[in-house]
């Protein structure tokens, strides 16, 4: 694609789809040589760009450098050309908490792209050749990966360095890729994982081994219930696809899943409510004028104002469940939780190779039915791409079905260290599945 | 969960909240509280790590730097008797 088709492109997405919160539009700018084009989700710094990570509270935050994929991306080719929308601070199933615009579905402009990393997957699927940088901390990458008709790979916790990455929960946050099919991520992955002194949880890695093959999947029947009758029969019809295609598809259970969700949340709250304690007005983005107050109703105003409503939400339910009264029923029990998802996954792969299970339980819905969904109900639609994202464990989210002309995805979760299993199985399955593009894509 | 506990947690976090959002907040979080009743169900275990892998901390060794005036910074510091005075704390 030429420079001026790419920079058009690029435009024409936005505009219609409202994909980035900022991006490159100085022409001369895509003139530099590059090897290939890559987005980063905006709650990734970089030093072009803002990084606002959906939040008003974060408007003109300008960070001094980039963060350590950013930087490893770019020493590989790649040209940043925007920083991509998504849930404010990571909070959300569909971009829809977002002020800096909320990202529309490449296939219907009426539905979501999911959520958080919404952008990046409507950028993979609205962009040829396009390497999206995404954050999965219960099933970002995931979900608008299968909702926007991409592959979306999340590593194993600490493959990938966080430095640079303004964090929601600092022992579930994960980057990861997102692009139209998985020869992209297949070529980038080895450049942005790697120790990273920057990054203590970043440095216990093995090194990363792309040979890996996947000859046996196990499907848990907790996976099926509570999924559209349309999702569960395009599953089936994948499944058998596997079969056909010579991997062998063992059915079990795994009965410690149904905590999975809860122990997800409590855990993502609780280190949020935390790290959001930080952003109070005086040391990130346009600092307020009116100090006239004492320091807690500063804090307390500036925060009000700037936080957006599921912020809110998620900040009250993670300092309730860490409070003393509260602290063993809720957090302490879902750090053994944790524990307990873990072995589940260990007992399951020392018969198969890979978990197999649909990424989410329905198509994108439109934004009128998301307005009127509880948030319990929002974050109940995370079931399945909640328990890997618990545990840590390496998962991607793969192309499978196409119901009524949207997208849906299939994910296969590996043991720890294990992406190059997932991507190998994705080639093979990208040789007999042929993937859709969405109308408009350049 | 009750409007008074939603109000003492909203002081903690630092989040002012009007009347109604006192109200909605602490419907959603009823809501959200009874789901994650079921974890009661769950075994409870004995050990439990605050990481879900191993954390290792590399070292690196102390850099020594001269401050570059320390008659400047003795000369702006609030002293008594050689002692550096600081803010009163409570």
């Amino acid at each position: 694609m030429s420079v001026m088709d790419l920079l058009a492109a690029v435009r024409d997405a936005d505009e219609r789809h409202r994909i980035f919160a900022e991006r490159l539009e100085d022409p001369l700018a895509y003139e530099v040589e590059h090897a290939f084009h890559f987005s980063a989700k905006d709650n990734l710094c970089t030093s072009d760009f803002q990084a606002r990570a959906g939040s008003r509270i974060l408007e003109g935050y300008r960070p001094p450098f980039d963060a350590t994929a950013v930087a490893r991306l770019r020493q590989a080719g790649g040209l940043l050309i925007g920083k991509t929308n998504m849930d404010e601070f990571g909070f959300g199933s569909f971009s829809t908490n977002s002020a800096t615009g909320v990202p529309r579905n490449p296939y219907d402009a009426a539905r979501s792209c999911g959520g958080s990393s919404g952008g990046a997957a409507a950028a993979a699927s609205m962009l040829e050749g396009h390497l999206a940088v995404g954050v999965s901390t219960g099933g970002s990458i995931s979900c608008p990966a299968s909702f926007c008709g991409v592959v979306g790979l999340t590593p194993t916790y600490g493959r990938v360095s966080r430095w640079g990455l303004i964090d929601y929960g600092n022992s579930l946050d994960k980057i990861g890729l997102l692009s139209a099919s998985s020869g992209m991520i297949r070529r980038y992955l080895p450049a942005i994982s790697g120790p990273d002194p920057l990054d203590p949880t970043s440095q216990v890695q093995p090194p990363l081994d792309m040979s890996g093959q996947i000859r046996s999947v196990a499907v848990p029947e907790e996976a099926l219930t509570g999924l559209s009758g349309s999702m569960r029969a395009a599953f089936e019809d994948a499944v058998a696809r596997l079969e056909r295609m010579g991997v062998e598809v063992r059915r079990g259970a795994m009965p410690a899943l149904r905590f999975a969700l809860s122990a997800y949340y409590i855990l993502a709250t609780a280190e949020a409510s935390t790290n959001l304690a930080r952003y109070c007005g005086m040391r990130y983005g346009d600092i307020e004028q009116e100090t006239d107050q004492s320091f807690n109703e500063f804090f307390s105003r500036v925060r009000s104002r700037g936080l957006g409503r599921e912020a809110k939400r998620r900040i009250l339910l993670g300092t309730f469940c860490r409070m003393v009264g509260f602290r063993d029923r809720y957090y302490i029990k879902a750090l053994q939780v944790r524990e307990l998802i873990i072995r589940e996954y260990e007992e399951q792969f020392r018969s198969v190779d890979a978990v197999l299970t649909p990424t989410m339980p329905f198509v994108a819905p439109r934004f009128d039915e998301i307005e009127s969904m509880s948030a319990l109900e929002t974050y109940q639609a995370d079931f399945l791409t909640g328990p890997p994202n618990l545990a840590g464990l390496p998962h991607i989210s793969i192309p499978c079905a196409y119901i009524d002309g949207l997208p849906a995805g299939m994910q296969l979760v590996a043991p720890r260290w294990e992406e190059g299993r997932l991507l190998s199985l994705a080639e093979r399955w990208e040789n007999g599945f042929e993937y859709r593009r969405p109308e408009g894509r350049a | 969960m009750d409007e008074g506990t939603v109000r003492r947690v909203a002081k903690v976090s630092r989040l002012d909240l009007t009347d109604d959002e006192v109200s909605i907040y602490a419907a959603d979080l009823e809501d959200i509280l009874s789901a994650f009743a079921v974890l009661d169900e769950a075994p409870t275990g004995e050990d439990f790590d605050l990481d879900p892998v191993p954390v290792e901390d590399r070292l690196r060794d102390d850099e020594v730097m001269a401050y570059p005036d320390p008659g400047r910074l003795r000369r702006e510091m609030r002293t008594a008797d050689g002692w550096v005075r600081g803010p009163r704390l409570a």
